[in-house]
């Protein structure tokens, strides 16, 4: 079998999963209303503004002949001035996010995605041009976006731990950094500075596994990560909860405190709740910034 | 064995192991669970933290307990534990195990039997070769091991006899010949007989004896007599016991054929006495239906009594010429019969003409000539259908034309005219006695008196077949008594008269015995040896030692004087026999038996039959030992966490440690017949085979969905039907495809099949092989077919004709393919007259709807389909395959419409639409 031959049943089988994670994914996003992205200034755009007298130099097809027909003078419509931002996503694409605890417990990379998905729909719907970080998949508008950023998650990454993607950062766009921040923080530092150098503020959003925030194990166990590339054994792993909730509670503040430091909003998803409150999270904290 | 706290053990040095158990304790308490591997991503948070403490995760106390537990079951299982060990001090050297195997012992057989076992048992474990020795039937004593005479056991049955003088002295001499001594277990019946003593004192001579014999004696019941209008019976015990209350049943057939128990009587011996006596006054038509009688409780041949023709009094008419010389009762040609037959006949008074709708057993025409026409033809019927009529000469049968040209057809032989006189006054020659009886004749035997002497006589013309008719004839040879077959009876003539006017005859006891021996009168006594002299009776049916009448099977013919006087033994069975139209009952005892109990020196010691049965506990514990270590596989599951997964199959355990029978819980009758017939369904035959059984199953679905979308016939979902648990009446069609595996139903199975073939049902059976074999017997399902079809009530068969209503019942159809297009399919022939009318494309034929459709082209292959409709079998090659499953799924819908309105199509009614169809 060639390797062509490999490459379109894999492909195939990927694209199978495309359509519903997108169904989902619509589905979340229809959930939450389009709040106004207005710049609350007469410029280019669809919505109404303000009427204004007609001035010299307006070209005679601006007149609104209906408002006009009213009086004697003569007025122009104008629209509020819209302005598309670019957001830029990263989904944390590492073998550690393909974890679930449970069988009725979607794996985090899968809530991962369905999240990410979920919030492009509504910025396409919203005007916004949507991409990835990096220089894969610059942001764009349109549906058709959506269909390529469904494909560019339906490919997992063999390593563990991805690093935050932080070249081609557009100046002043928008980012989301989707992951469990499980893995080394510095990357995480490095990113979020490297964002912030270039005014480029966003949200962070953790999402983790409720067995990675109860811990509940017990007896001799041997823990492996999901590529393999870390292991620990431990003979009691019920004595081990006290110090690991301990360290994930630490890791969670200087997340926190990074966040701060660098302008960004921190944000936690436990894969055990409801999706649509993390959207409507992430929809908020994303229109916060955005005023 | 030896024994610890009641429980013996065969291998007590097994019990050592038990020591290793604290060992045990000790390193699975050292030795931790094993580590389970969890995937965690959030494992880079725990990397660097080292566990408090330095010691092991240790396994719980409990479960330590628990697999403690689990090994000593083992341990002592291994050791072989034996609850209620028989404690006899077993000896060494070989063993004799002695049987009287008679029926004396027949009722308590089965516990004889675990008895033997148990010793058998007790020898295997002792390493003593045994040989068994049954009295009844000997055999050299072999010594073996127990082992084998264990598989051996349960072909040891008791006989009908004693053991016989014969058969003990065999036995003294092989003894005699064996070498080496031995010790001899004695399971004796408690009766006595010939040779008991010798055989006592020659097995003492080998080595120790030991008795085992049961409480209870024997009860046996001696052959009933019939005397004074009533029925004697007698029950003897061996031991003057305590009182006891016997209950006889006296068995027969009813009126409607079945065997049943006509009476039964409650009899108490008293205490002490060792016989009893009752006479049953029975009316006669119940006393000739009896066959047997026997004790209750009890299942040995001694406790039955046969009975035979001797309760049974036969109807005999007699009939004269004529009655007027009326108080000369000494000179009635009647007189010497009536005589002879009082004791064992009765009369059935009248005319002929009245007596022979009383269908008499024999009837008796003394000196009658002529019979009307009526008559005449009236009696030759009666005898046809088996009567005897027995005749007697006279002076005016001498005197008549009858049967003087032609043989007349109720005399044996022609008549000369006038008769002849020899030895009167008036003549020159003396009376003549008579011939000594030929070996044909059934007087075969019988003593000829010196004093029978034969003055006057009717002769007989000279025939060609009047040697075969002579059956007694005078010393000159001219016949006295002649015989012939008439359809299934038979007419004798005495040539002299039944009076003593003519010969002395019956003045003898000749005569007596001559009318026993031509049944006309039955032995009510019990018969003497001279009756039986130079008769041979051949077994019917004999009893074994249980009781039970089995067939005789090619048993030899035996003498009849040895028949009544011989020792019941293996040369003479007990049973039923057979001579000529006589029946002759042989019981184990007969009238002058006496049963004495057995007599044992005083140094024998005798022990009761009375067992206490060892139960070994190895298999208890091994289980228990298996069930504690599944209980330790789920409690360790558990223990590290891993129960979660493997739930379902624990459960799955337990539900079959709980629940072995799920068929248990099929839902019951009501619940299929309402699936059933809640609308039309089709069925098929489950054979067994899952494979099959899916596809008939697929093909009936493919087959309803192609009746859903063309026709208006919308069956249910097809079921599948088991033969043996399931009613077929619901079902219109059964398809039953043929696997060469599957199991041959019942004959409860094949009473329901040939019902609802009878009742309208269709089988259509496919042997699913026509891609490979022709139709018959080639191949194996078509030899299964016609296994699985021999006890079924099919019609004759041809292959389906061309203007059958299976080739126009919806669409018009020429072949018949399935997933194979090969043989011929067969159906009920048309009736042999069926003929075309001029003008007509098809003949009339059968109203019926064909029983049977039998083809092999594996139907149900083309018609399956999945769940979602989509074809589960190719059939053939591309468009053409298509064109077969098309043309076979035409065929179902053909079969559905033939079995739901049967000839429709066949009426001539449609001949013009169909010919304008067919474009004729």
């Amino acid at each position: 079998m060639n390797a062509a031959q490999t490459l379109r049943e894999r492909s195939e089988a990927e694209a199978s999963r495309l359509p519903p994670l997108l169904a989902r994914a619509e589905q979340l996003a229809g959930t939450v209303l389009l709040g106004d992205h207005g710049r609350r200034r007469s410029g280019l755009g669809d919505d109404f503004w303000q009427y204004r007298p007609a001035q010299i130099g307006d070209s005679r097809r601006m007149i609104d002949h209906r408002r006009s027909a009213r009086g004697d003078q003569q007025f122009v419509r104008e629209r509020e001035w819209q302005i598309a931002q670019s957001i830029m996503l990263w989904v944390d694409q590492g073998a550690s996010m393909r974890f679930a605890s449970g069988k009725d417990l979607p794996t985090k990379a899968d809530r991962a995605r369905l999240l990410g998905l979920s919030t492009a729909i509504l910025l396409v719907r919203g005007g916004e041009r949507v991409g990835l970080t990096g220089t894969t998949l610059p942001p764009r508008r349109g549906n058709a976006q959506i269909i390529r950023l469904a494909q560019a998650w339906s490919e997992d990454t063999q390593t563990d731990y991805a690093p935050p993607e932080h070249r081609a950062m557009i100046p002043h766009a928008r980012a989301v950094f989707i992951s469990d921040f499980l893995g080394p923080l510095d990357e995480v530092e490095l990113a979020l500075t490297k964002a912030a150098d270039r005014g480029v503020r966003g949200v962070l959003l953790q999402v983790l596994d409720p067995s990675e925030e109860s811990f509940p194990y017990s007896g001799r166990t041997i823990f492996e990560s999901v590529g393999g590339t870390a292991r620990h054994e431990t003979l009691k792993a019920a004595n081990l909860r006290d110090r690991y909730l301990d360290r994930l509670a630490k890791r969670k503040d200087a997340l926190t405190q990074l966040c701060r430091a660098t302008g960004w909003q921190m944000g936690l998803h436990h894969t055990g709740d409801s999706a649509q409150s993390a959207l409507l999270w992430l929809y908020r904290a994303l229109d916060g910034s955005a005023q | 064995m030896t024994v610890l706290a009641g429980i013996g053990f065969t291998a007590p040095w097994v019990l050592l192991g038990l020591l290793t158990l604290p060992i045990l304790w000790l390193i699975l308490r050292a030795v931790p669970p094993a580590p389970i591997r969890r995937l965690f991503p959030a494992v880079t948070l725990l990397l660097g933290l080292k566990d408090d403490e330095s010691v092991s995760d240790r396994t719980p106390w409990w479960l330590l307990l628990l697999r403690m537990l689990a090994a000593a079951a083992i341990i002592i299982g291994l050791a072989g534990p034996v609850l209620n060990p028989s404690r006899d001090e077993t000896g060494s050297g070989p063993l004799l195990l002695v049987l009287d195997a008679s029926w004396a012992g027949a009722t308590r057989w089965s516990s004889t039997l675990d008895q033997i076992d148990s010793q058998l048992t007790e020898a295997g474990r002792a390493g003593r070769p045994v040989s068994i020795l049954r009295l009844t039937e000997p055999e050299p004593p072999v010594f073996q091991a127990a082992e084998a005479w264990r598989s051996r056991l349960p072909g040891l049955t008791p006989m009908p006899w004693q053991p016989t003088e014969a058969q003990i002295d065999l036995i003294l001499e092989t003894l005699e010949q064996a070498a080496g001594g031995f010790d001899t277990h004695w399971f004796s019946d408690r009766l006595d007989y010939d040779g008991h003593d010798q055989l006592v004192t020659a097995l003492q001579g080998r080595g120790d004896v030991t008795v085992y014999q049961s409480s209870s004696p024997a009860t046996a019941i001696l052959p009933a007599t019939y005397q004074d209008g009533a029925i004697q019976l007698s029950v003897l015990r061996a031991n003057p016991g305590p009182a006891e209350t016997v209950t006889i049943l006296a068995q027969g057939r009813d009126p409607a054929g079945a065997m049943r128990v006509l009476q039964s009587t409650d009899l108490e011996f008293e205490s002490g006495s060792t016989q009893l006596q009752i006479d049953l006054a029975l009316p006669s038509e119940l006393r000739a239906r009896i066959t047997r009688f026997e004790l209750q409780g009890q299942r040995s041949a001694g406790a039955v009594t046969l009975t035979d023709d001797s309760l049974r009094r036969r109807e005999v008419a007699l009939i004269a010429g004529t009655l007027n010389r009326e108080g000369l009762e000494l000179l009635s040609p009647l007189h010497y019969l009536t005589q002879v037959l009082v004791p064992t006949a009765d009369f059935v008074d009248g005319g002929l003409a009245e007596v022979l709708p009383a269908n008499p057993d024999v009837i008796v025409l003394a000196d009658v000539a002529k019979l009307s026409e009526v008559e005449q033809a009236e009696v030759v019927e009666w005898v046809e259908q088996g009567g005897l009529l027995l005749r007697f000469a006279g002076p005016r049968m001498a005197a008549s034309d009858l049967g003087r040209d032609a043989e007349d057809v109720l005399l044996p032989v022609r008549l000369r005219s006038g008769g002849r006189s020899v030895g009167g006054a008036m003549s020159w020659g003396e009376a003549k006695g008579l011939a000594p009886f030929s070996e044909s004749s059934p007087f075969y035997g019988l003593m000829i008196p010196e004093d029978v002497t034969v003055a006057t006589q009717v002769m007989a013309q000279p025939d060609p077949n009047l040697a075969d008719r002579v059956i007694a004839s005078l010393s000159d040879g001219t016949p006295l008594v002649t015989r012939k077959p008439l359809g299934l009876g038979q007419v004798v003539l005495f040539h002299v008269t039944a009076d003593a006017e003519w010969s002395t005859l019956p003045l003898s006891g000749l005569f007596v015995e001559m009318l026993d021996r031509l049944a006309v009168a039955s032995a009510a006594k019990s018969r003497q040896e001279a009756q039986m002299q130079g008769t041979v009776w051949e077994p019917v049916q004999i009893l074994d030692g249980f009781g039970t009448l089995i067939d005789a099977g090619t048993l030899a013919g035996v003498d009849g004087v040895e028949l009544v006087s011989g020792q019941i033994g293996p040369n003479l069975r007990p049973g039923l026999y057979e001579s000529g139209k006589q029946k002759l009952a042989r019981n184990v005892l007969s009238d002058d038996s006496v049963l004495s109990p057995a007599v044992w020196p005083a140094d024998v010691p005798i022990r009761g039959q009375e067992i206490s049965t060892e139960t070994p506990l190895e298999g208890l514990l091994l289980a228990l030992a298996l069930l504690l270590l599944t209980v330790d596989v789920i409690a360790s599951l558990a223990l590290s966490g891993r129960l979660g997964k493997v739930q379902p199959i624990a459960f799955m355990l337990v539900a079959l440690l709980i629940a072995p029978d799920a068929r248990a819980q099929t839902p019951d009758d009501t619940e299929f017949a309402l699936n059933a017939t809640h609308e039309l369904v089709l069925a098929h035959v489950l054979t067994g085979n899952a494979q099959v059984d899916d596809i008939a199953l697929a093909g009936l679905r493919g087959l309803v969905q192609t009746l859903h979308f063309r026709t208006s016939v919308e069956p249910a979902d097809p079921i599948g039907v088991d033969l043996e648990r399931d009613e077929l009446a619901f079902f219109p069609l059964l398809y039953w495809p043929i696997t060469p595996d599957q199991p041959q139903p019942s004959a409860e199975a094949y009473a329901k099949l040939n019902a609802y073939l009878r009742s309208g049902g269709m089988i259509l059976f496919d042997t699913r092989d026509a891609d490979i074999a022709g139709f018959g017997a080639s191949s194996p399902n078509g030899r299964k077919l016609q296994q699985l079809a021999a006890p079924l009530n099919i019609p004759s068969l041809e292959p389906v004709p061309r203007d059958h209503v299976l080739t126009r019942a919806f669409y018009l159809l020429q072949d018949f393919p399935g997933r194979y297009s090969g043989t011929e399919v067969w159906v009920e022939a048309a009736p042999p007259d069926a003929e075309q009318i001029e003008g007509m494309p098809f003949r009339n034929l059968n109203d019926n709807v064909t029983p049977v459709v039998i083809g092999g082209n594996d139907w149900a292959g083309a018609w399956a389909v999945d769940r979602n409709g989509q074809s589960l079998l190719p059939v053939g090659r591309g468009y053409a395959g298509e064109r077969q499953r098309e043309l076979a799924n035409r065929f179902g819908v053909n079969l559905v419409m033939h079995v739901l309105t049967g000839n429709y199509k066949s009426d001539q009614v449609h001949v013009p639409a169909l010919l304008d169809r067919l474009g004729q």
